[in-house]
């Protein structure tokens, strides 16, 4: 039974770890809060439904047309339409200028493709394991098996090739990077793109358990951005830490404590962290020079 | 007693200031600064804080909007042109302070002066000779910059810069924060570089030590030059370091 909720847990914490990563990489590039980045993960999951129903595409096409629209609209689009205009202001207009956006994806969807929770494709069967005496669903092994393989080509991009280098470099010092003649506008775009890609990641391996609802973004998001703080806002590490913490907590919560209390747990979680430790579990504490 | 001056005798300029205006918003630094900066030596800029001896820097190499002006570098227009461009044509600037990528490792912080160079291997040989030259930079290549201490980061900010071959180098108080035998060590490697023709263009607040490295010394004061003359002169000349430095050289620490 621990080993089920255990792994069910790791699953879904794998799945928040994907938004939280981005999510933070995001944060460290350009300094954007994306309150959007639940309806990142939420959207992606309609574009390659839409491709299906509408274009009549089969699924394993419309799973790339999703990447690439998804890439193009919430990586460029957002980019250069959104961010770049309104980061000039400073870091608040533009966290409102997200949670519009959030707004915006989520009112659409609701609009114009559906107000119901529409089924997805699962990519394996639903079948289970017997592992010892738990009961172990296969889907569950796939996410994690998935999720893991994306961090891990993340992981190998920025610390094994120079412009994952040039990523991390522009994250740690965007001033230094600039005089070395890195672009750190490509740069920038990069690490949108990047995002971009995790969220059609986390919108394909959630999509089939918790079904494709226009409202799904908000818990999502909400467990995003606890994750990256939990973990640490300035390490990735923290970020996917954090998220597997989360999807863990979250799962025992369910069986242990009343349903009434489960959603509480994230953020006491999240309140300890800031009243303990600031800098999350893996951050390091930031010091400023005066 | 010069204002504007540019004497001494003819020489070649790498680097020519031109009547530069530029500031930060509303507040205008640098007045219609000129000077010249000579080839194959080591000039150094010294002046009262507030002066604009970095603003020059910034505005040089693209980080700060020129409003009036001229940069010319070996016969070029410069004006305004980007960072990137301007270590593709032979200048690299080493900034004041701690200027690295703190959680990187020793290696890919130097590597990352590089990415100009589009050419991995000679890329990879030219990281192989900046880590010879500076030893200590390939004992400790696999460290994380943050745990060096000044005088081995302002290094690696030396050797990074290198890395492109630069002709001409802009190099912001590289004593700040440094042990006097460091800032000793600091000033041999700018000669080694000068005896290997590098063209050298230092800002110093610790004046006497930079003027006695010097061949030539170029004192701003408000967003102008006041002095342009050979560092000897300048060192030997009590009268003007009265009037500009407010004997400010006299009694510095070497």
């Amino acid at each position: 039974m621990m080993l089920q909720l255990l792994i069910g847990g790791l699953a879904t914490g794998a799945i928040y770890a994907l938004a939280a990563t981005g999510f933070a990489l995001v944060w460290q590039t350009s300094q954007t809060i994306n309150f959007a980045q639940g309806e990142f993960v939420m959207l992606p999951a309609f574009f390659i439904l839409a491709a299906v129903s509408l274009a009549g595409l089969p699924f394993w096409a419309a799973i790339l047309v999703g990447f690439a629209v998804s890439i193009l609209v919430l990586g460029v689009l957002f980019k250069k339409l959104i961010v770049d205009p309104i980061a000039p202001n400073g870091v608040l207009p533009l966290v409102v200028a997200t949670i519009a956006c959030a707004l915006i994806l989520k009112e659409s969807v609701k609009e114009f493709y559906s107000a119901q929770a529409e089924p997805f494709p699962a990519l394996v069967p639903t079948e289970y394991l017997r592992i010892g005496g738990a009961v172990i669903s296969v889907q569950d092994l796939f996410v994690l098996a998935v999720s893991a393989a994306a961090v891990i080509a993340l992981h190998v991009f920025l610390a094994h090739t120079r412009t994952g280098r040039a990523m991390q470099a522009t994250a740690q010092n965007p001033a230094v990077a600039r005089i070395l003649g890195i672009d750190v506008g490509r740069m920038i775009l990069y690490t949108f793109v990047i995002n971009a890609g995790l969220a059609v990641v986390a919108s394909i391996l959630i999509s089939p358990i918790y079904l494709a609802k226009f409202s799904n973004g908000e818990p999502i998001g909400l467990a995003a951005f606890i994750a990256a703080i939990v973990g640490g806002f300035n390490q990735v590490r923290g970020a996917i830490l954090g998220g597997l913490l989360l999807g863990v907590v979250d799962n025992f919560a369910a069986v242990y404590l009343s349903a009434q209390y489960r959603g509480a747990i994230p953020l006491f979680l999240l309140v300890a962290v800031i009243l303990f430790r600031p800098q999350g579990l893996l951050g390091r504490a930031e010091e400023r020079t005066v | 007693m010069e204002t504007e001056a540019r004497t001494g005798p003819d020489r070649a300029a790498i680097l020519s200031i031109e009547g530069i205006v530029a500031g930060y918003g509303k507040m205008t630094i640098l007045n219609e600064t000129t000077f010249d900066v000579a080839r194959g030596a080591i000039t150094t800029i010294i002046g009262p804080n507030g002066a604009g001896k970095s603003t020059v820097f910034n505005a040089v190499f693209g980080l700060l909007p020129v409003r009036a002006g001229r940069v010319v570098f070996e016969d070029r227009d410069i004006t305004n042109l980007s960072p990137r461009r301007l270590l593709d044509l032979g200048i690299c600037l080493v900034p004041q302070g701690r200027n690295l990528f703190p959680e990187l490792n020793v290696r890919h912080n130097i590597e990352l002066g590089g990415m100009a160079l589009n050419d991995t291997r000679e890329l990879s040989r030219r990281l192989d000779a900046a880590m010879d030259r500076f030893p200590v930079l390939r004992r400790k290549a696999e460290a994380q910059a943050s745990t060096l201490s000044g005088g081995e980061q302002k290094l690696l900010e030396i050797a990074r810069g290198l890395l492109l071959e630069p002709t001409l180098m802009l190099i912001d108080e590289p004593s700040i924060g440094l042990s006097p035998i460091m800032v000793q060590e600091t000033f041999a490697i700018l000669k080694g570089l000068r005896a290997a023709g590098v063209s050298i263009l230092m800002v110093e607040q610790n004046a006497r030590a930079a003027l006695e490295l010097s061949d030539y010394g170029i004192v701003l004061e408000q967003g102008r030059t006041r002095i342009a003359d050979r560092a000897g002169a300048i060192l030997g000349d009590q009268q003007l370091q009265q009037l500009f430095l407010g004997g400010a050289l006299a009694g510095d620490a070497a």
